[in-house]
């Protein structure tokens, strides 16, 4: 398996557990008792400084759509006619937007999903290019 | 606040649409009709504001040069969306806080760019600060309305429906149908971002926008029996944190800067939401219109559907939204989108608007939202002699 590497720096890490979630970099305000991301260079509430933080790789899904044209950074369709996209809610109050993994009779408002990586290059090296996606969580909590 | 009263004097316009007009022809034709609808010439405007998202970096200058090479101040001014309302406002504020008597704001650009960082066309990965389209952004917003209230994709079909019936009596409007558009015509084409379909999107085209603005004593002068036009409000706003803030690849901000910036136009005016005659916002797509209802007060929050269902924001109605078409219908080049809508309501509230002419207008409102983001809100109001 080659080695997987984020799209840019600074926005998540990937774990080297092949199956583990990709970690969001975030932000904490003492201040404000709040939480951003990405990282933020001070509190945009309190304009107090922040502390680095890791977030859950888990949520809900608080909107959703399924765009029937190429992904950003490509020409071409995907083979499910296009890309599926959500507003996330994190447990500590974070919404993320990010891609979704499925198609669009997948999806519903307040869905559990569970953060992934998707592949969307190879650098000359080899190595997988990712980004971000969210998966549905099942009942029993596996990946769907 | 304003220091000064500011008057429009003249507004011009390019027909917007996919046409084969260079960015500076267009340019050339707004601004000349801005002058010659307010009776003055180049000498007599005191600086240029030009909005254009498109082009290069000198176009706002250089094309200036074609009106004349009086000595007039030239800024370039960029906003997303609400570059052309940007501009509107920079030479409001001028001329308030007295820098000049006069001064033009001129938006004008060619095909609005999809978003994405620039890289699509590359077939190289997105970076992480990439948006994603409008039309999907936008859509989140749909269907979270969905959810929460029940609204239905018929609510949005009658809505862009309406926008695209508005473009038909406006000769500049991007979108030309022959016939009147059905929520059903609207519902049957293709599906861009679900709910959206491609009707309910925004015409892309190209167009040119112009407005001048001036202070009273030369709005008395340049009159000509018409009644003048006073700008009782401008007010911009850039995001303020709310709960669920998205920091990476929101197109725009909170919904809720919406309020705020209106509320502040509404505070700075005396003027409340029930004195409003007509209202133009940024309705890029019908979920936008339907959430611009009650977030500039219009209606209580959660029954903007029973305006639409009512007929209200159609002109006839009791508040008609987007009376030349709005971003649906009459189109969205970028530049000179928030010009369009001060060329509208200028016309409006001078009575000069032929089919799409809003009986009564007294006081008109704009709204434009820019990516990034910013939300401005001028309001209009005429004053008879």
């Amino acid at each position: 398996m080659p080695t997987r590497l984020p799209v840019e720096e600074g926005y998540f890490r990937i774990p080297h557990d092949p199956d583990g979630s990709p970690i969001l970099l975030g932000s904490y305000s003492p201040a404000a008792k709040t939480y951003f991301w990405p990282r933020r260079k001070r509190c945009p509430i309190t304009l107090q400084a922040v502390e680095d933080c890791e977030l859950s790789t888990h949520g809900e899904i608080y909107s959703w759509t399924f765009v029937y044209m190429p992904n950003m950074g490509s020409q071409e369709k995907d083979a499910s006619g296009g890309f599926g996209a959500a507003q996330v809610d994190l447990p500590e109050g974070v919404r993320i937007q990010a891609l979704l993994d499925g198609t669009e009779g997948d999806f519903t408002v307040g869905m559990p999903v569970r953060l992934v990586t998707r592949q969307v290059g190879t650098d000359s090296g080899g190595n997988a290019i990712c980004t971000i996606a969210f998966r549905a969580i099942t009942t029993d909590g596996s990946h769907a | 606040m304003l220091n000064r009263p500011v008057y429009v004097v003249g507004v011009g316009i390019h027909k917007f649409g996919k046409h084969d007009a260079s960015r500076r022809d267009m340019a050339f034709t707004a601004g000349m009709d801005a002058m010659n609808d307010a009776g003055i010439d180049f000498d007599q405007v005191g600086y240029l504001y030009n909005g254009y998202i498109g082009g290069t970096m000198m176009e706002g200058v250089t094309f200036a040069k074609d009106f004349g090479l009086t000595g007039v101040p030239v800024v370039h001014v960029e906003n997303a969306s609400a570059t052309g309302s940007s501009a509107f406002r920079e030479a409001v504020l001028a001329v308030a806080g007295g820098a000049c008597d006069s001064a033009m704001a001129l938006g004008f650009d060619g095909q609005l760019r999809a978003m994405g960082g620039g890289r699509q066309a590359m077939n190289r990965p997105a970076g992480m600060e990439a948006s994603l389209l409008p039309a999907a952004f936008f859509a989140f917003w749909a269907v979270r309305r969905m959810h929460d209230n029940g609204t239905t994709v018929e609510t949005f079909a009658k809505i862009a429906a309406k926008n695209w019936n508005h473009a038909r009596f406006n000769k500049y409007a991007e979108r030309q149908a022959q016939a009147e558009v059905t929520p059903e015509q609207v519902l049957a084409s293709a599906m861009v971002a679900y709910p959206h379909t491609a009707m309910m999107a925004c015409g892309a085209g190209a167009g040119a926008a112009g407005a001048i603005v001036a202070t009273k004593e030369i709005a008395l002068k340049l009159a000509n029996g018409r009644p003048l036009v006073r700008v009782m409000a401008s007010q911009m706003q850039s995001e303020v944190y709310q709960p669920g803030h998205i920091f990476l690849g929101a197109v725009v901000g909170p919904s809720e800067s919406t309020r705020i910036t209106a509320n502040l136009a509404y505070k700075e005016s005396g003027i409340g939401p029930g004195d409003l005659d007509l209202v133009h916002v940024h309705d890029a797509f019908p979920i936008e219109e339907l959430m611009y209802y009650e977030l500039l007060g219009i209606c209580p929050d959660g029954e903007g559907d029973r305006l639409v269902a009512e007929g209200a924001t159609s002109i006839g109605g009791r508040i008609p939204f987007s009376t030349d078409g709005g971003l649906i219908g009459r189109g969205h080049p970028g530049g000179p989108t928030g010009l369009a809508q001060i060329w509208d309501i200028t016309q409006q509230l001078r009575r000069e608007s032929g089919q799409r002419q809003v009986e009564g207008a007294e006081i008109g409102l704009a709204h434009m939202m820019g990516a990034g983001s910013v939300c401005v809100v001028h309001i209009l109001k005429s004053e008879r002699g």
